[in-house]
């Protein structure tokens, strides 16, 4: 099968045949695939529970006050200038020109984005 | 490894008292694999009319599995794909024999088994994810809405109790402005990659700077240009997104049996 990584730059697209790390091993053979109903599943041990190295969104103020940090960490140097002048020409209707890759994609969303929302809420 | 190998002494199956099932494919594509199993036993073909259960030798149904014998799970499953179509199962299924796996398995569930690998012929399993670049994407929050820009700069100098209130209300600003950029990429990378997919099954898990987990299940000849779309997305959002994509694999997302007993 053509394992493909076109282009220079490399670390933008990680495109493995097969899973190699635990995290992807785990999420596709103890999560997902046939299970046949009261049969015996031999264990599984020496395999820390920490299997999702990734961080779940919970809403709380431990949460926020960790991005308030990240974003005043962050060195907008290059970008300063014109951040800083829309914030002078107004406009506090938080709908800046950076809008990322889905203009108009809000439409197509689906109950899911509410579902979600509700879970992040109630966690 | 510290496993004691049953397989030392040229025991081989019969100091074997299980079988563990890794997958289910047609008879005429399965392939032994020497040495490549859990516990690195044999991997062999239990045949039952067209269908064929690819297994191997174990101790005893109470075994322990490590982090390898995970990731020979899922390679064995892989170069059966290489072969032919193949259902793979979830980890740590074991019969008790040969004889028990036909007659409590694939002979019950012969017409759904069929009817699964007839349905997943020629399809393989495409898995995607794509996070946003923290620094990047934050950045884009703070030019996008001037409030999270002033409560920024009201907030840098002193991370005091004085600036708490302001601090939580800035975090709570770029948490909802992350969420509503999430689902509106989310749902701009599916529109572009499920046109080239049979099915997709989407991760709705809100884990930090995820903006898509999904597994697409491709026809094998789509491969090719769904391998082409992701470096195009990816190349496109390289600034502020970084991806993972993995496969060809086995319909891991996409098999099921009815929940009726055999």
């Amino acid at each position: 099968m053509a394992i493909a990584t076109h282009g220079t730059a490399s670390n933008y697209l990680q495109r493995a045949p097969s899973p190699s790390g635990l995290a992807d091993v785990v999420e596709l053979i103890l999560d997902k695939g046939l299970v046949i109903d009261a049969y015996v599943r031999i264990a599984v041990i020496g395999i820390e529970l920490i299997t999702i190295d990734a961080r779940i969104v919970i809403a709380s103020v431990d949460t926020y006050l960790r991005f308030a940090e990240a974003v005043n960490r962050l060195d907008l140097t290059q970008t300063e200038a014109a951040g800083l002048k829309e914030l002078r020409d107004g406009g506090g209707n938080g709908d800046g020109k950076a809008k990322g890759m889905a203009e108009g994609a809000k439409d197509a969303l689906s109950g899911d984005g509410d579902r979600q929302k509700e879970r992040a809420e109630r966690g | 490894m510290t496993l004691q190998s049953p397989t030392a002494g040229g025991a081989d199956a019969s100091a074997a008292t299980a079988l563990y099932l890794y997958g289910v494919t047609w008879a005429d594509a399965a392939r032994p694999q020497a040495g490549a199993g859990v516990h690195e036993e044999s991997v062999e073909a239990v045949p039952y009319r067209e269908l064929a259960g690819l297994t191997s030798a174990v101790e005893s149904t109470k075994v322990p599995a490590k982090r390898r014998d995970l990731l020979r799970h899922a390679e064995v499953l892989g170069t059966a794909l290489v072969h032919g179509t193949v259902l793979p199962l979830r980890f740590g299924v074991v019969f008790e024999n040969s004889t028990t796996l036909v007659e409590d398995f694939l002979s019950p569930r012969y017409a759904e088994l069929v009817q699964l690998l007839r349905k997943f012929e020629g399809r393989v399993e495409l898995s995607v994810k794509a996070y946003f670049r923290e620094e990047a994407i934050l950045a884009e929050v703070v030019h996008a809405n001037p409030r999270i820009a002033r409560l920024r700069e009201a907030t840098r100098a002193a991370s005091d109790t004085s600036t708490y209130p302001l601090r939580v209300e800035l975090g709570e600003r770029v948490a909802a402005e992350l969420q509503e950029r999430t689902l509106r990429d989310r749902q701009a990378l599916l529109d572009r990659l499920s046109r080239l997919a049979v099915d997709v099954q989407v991760d709705q898990e809100p884990i930090e700077h995820q903006v898509l987990g999904a597994s697409f299940l491709v026809e094998r000849e789509r491969v090719a240009a769904f391998d082409d779309a992701m470096n195009k997305l990816a190349q496109e959002q390289a600034p502020r997104m970084h991806f993972k994509y993995l496969g060809p694999l086995a319909p891991h997302s996409f098999v099921g049996l009815s929940a009726e007993a055999g």
